[in-house]
């Protein structure tokens, strides 16, 4: 699959949701522990060596899975292998669960979700939609049919 | 730069809803080749959130090509053969060339410049966070509303939290109804009519996240556990909803093709 390099380069620059300097082992067996710098951006998860201004690698972060792992880390795995993580390692507790956190909310699919919630909920309570003012209540993306278990 | 490809082409793939696809024809883009007639290469594009993709054709399996719609910006534009119908997305960032492409018509190549101009990441989070505030003003004057209209009423009250939801989604009207004082039944023993109504407050996540002043998108929030789990009620309630009505009409069907 192509993509651009430097487009992607570009997105690593952007503004990110959180970034901090982590532990990081790739999912291949054998993998050791490296400290990088770990940035969110939209629904990418960069990850830099500490010294360099460009990523060595992204994680595109929808259908994944960000699950807790002792002591004060957590993994990420996506739909199609949830036995292949990537493993990450913070400095506290705290740390980690506001990485979780944010991270479980990073996917454009989550946002999409919100999207139709409030909507849903707007409508119950106005009777109105508010889509409307937008110009976008027709459009795939928003309707309550894309919410599947 | 690595990225998590299989990953990336799974989501490509899968059901979760695409925002846009159609035939399209792409010059010059990543990796495409300059057909000799210079009348670009046709190939399937599908719109997945912030993300594009590029098939051979509708049935391919594996993506072609992943423009990432960050940064970027949706214009008509003079294709290179006096082509019709061609657009380009423009990236903000220097030495990154615009992807040019064109459909097939005046009303998909509007309909792509439009749901590719919407696609971003900030987009989206824009009208989520306009949706929010507006659930909490209409939480808020609700709120007013019925504080206003429950020192009319009995101060004992039993909130039916459960039952609430499924004439609201059936019918649409919720909380005129449910919150009518008329509506709740008395309970034995004493209960402050003002915890009542707080009990009534806590219907959904929404409100859980609103009342601590936090949001399902802004950095603040702690109570994605709350709001995936409310989805899973509401959703299985739904799929419940539905089983049960398409099973009510099944039966009648069934009956018709009878001779």
């Amino acid at each position: 699959m192509r993509y651009n390099e430097k487009e992607l380069q570009a997105l690593s620059r952007q503004p990110a949701e959180m970034a901090a300097e982590l532990g990081m082992r790739g999912p291949k067996k054998g993998s050791v522990v490296k400290r990088r710098l770990v940035k969110l951006v939209v629904n990418f998860l960069f990850y830099f060596r500490t010294d360099e201004a460009e990523p060595i690698g992204a994680l595109l972060l929808e259908h994944c899975r960000v699950i807790h792992e002792e002591p004060s880390g957590f993994s990420i795995s996506f739909l199609e292998d949830p036995e292949r993580k990537y493993h990450f390692e913070c400095c506290s507790e705290e740390q980690c669960q506001e990485w979780m956190a944010a991270l479980r909310r990073a996917s454009y699919e989550f946002m999409r979700r919100s999207l139709i919630f409030y909507r849903n909920e707007i409508q119950k309570m106005t009777g109105k939609d508010p889509l409307e003012q937008f110009g976008i209540s027709e459009e795939a993306r928003f309707q309550l049919s894309c919410l599947k278990a | 730069m690595k990225l998590n490809e299989r990953s990336v082409a799974h989501y490509a793939l899968s059901d979760s809803p695409a925002d846009h696809t159609g035939f399209l024809r792409t010059w010059g883009g990543a990796g495409t080749p300059p057909t000799p007639s210079g009348a670009g290469r046709r190939c399937w594009f599908v719109l997945k959130g912030n993300l594009l993709f590029s098939f051979e054709s509708r049935e391919g399996r594996a993506p072609l090509s992943l423009v990432v719609l960050e940064g970027c910006t949706v214009e008509l534009a003079e294709a290179p053969v006096p082509e019709e119908f061609a657009f380009a997305i423009r990236f903000d960032a220097p030495g990154v060339r615009p992807h040019l492409l064109a459909a097939d018509g005046p009303a998909a190549q509007e309909a792509w410049v439009k749901a590719l101009s919407r696609a971003s990441f900030g987009y989206m989070r824009l009208v989520v966070r306009e949706l929010e505030s507006q659930l909490r003003e209409a939480h808020h004057s609700l709120d007013l509303h019925r504080r206003s209209s429950w020192k009319a009423v009995s101060s004992r009250c039993k909130p039916q939290a459960p039952d609430r939801w499924s004439p609201g989604l059936e019918n649409g009207h919720s909380l005129s109804r449910d919150c009518s004082p008329i509506g709740l039944v008395e309970e034995g023993g004493s209960r402050p009519a003002g915890r009542g109504l707080a009990e009534w407050e806590l219907q959904g996540p929404a409100n859980l996240l609103l009342g601590r002043g936090q949001s399902p998108v802004s950095p603040e929030t702690s109570c994605f556990s709350t709001l995936h789990e409310w989805y899973g009620r509401e959703i299985m309630e739904l799929r419940r909803a539905w089983l049960q009505r398409a099973q009510e009409n099944q039966p009648e069907c069934k009956d018709q093709d009878r001779p």
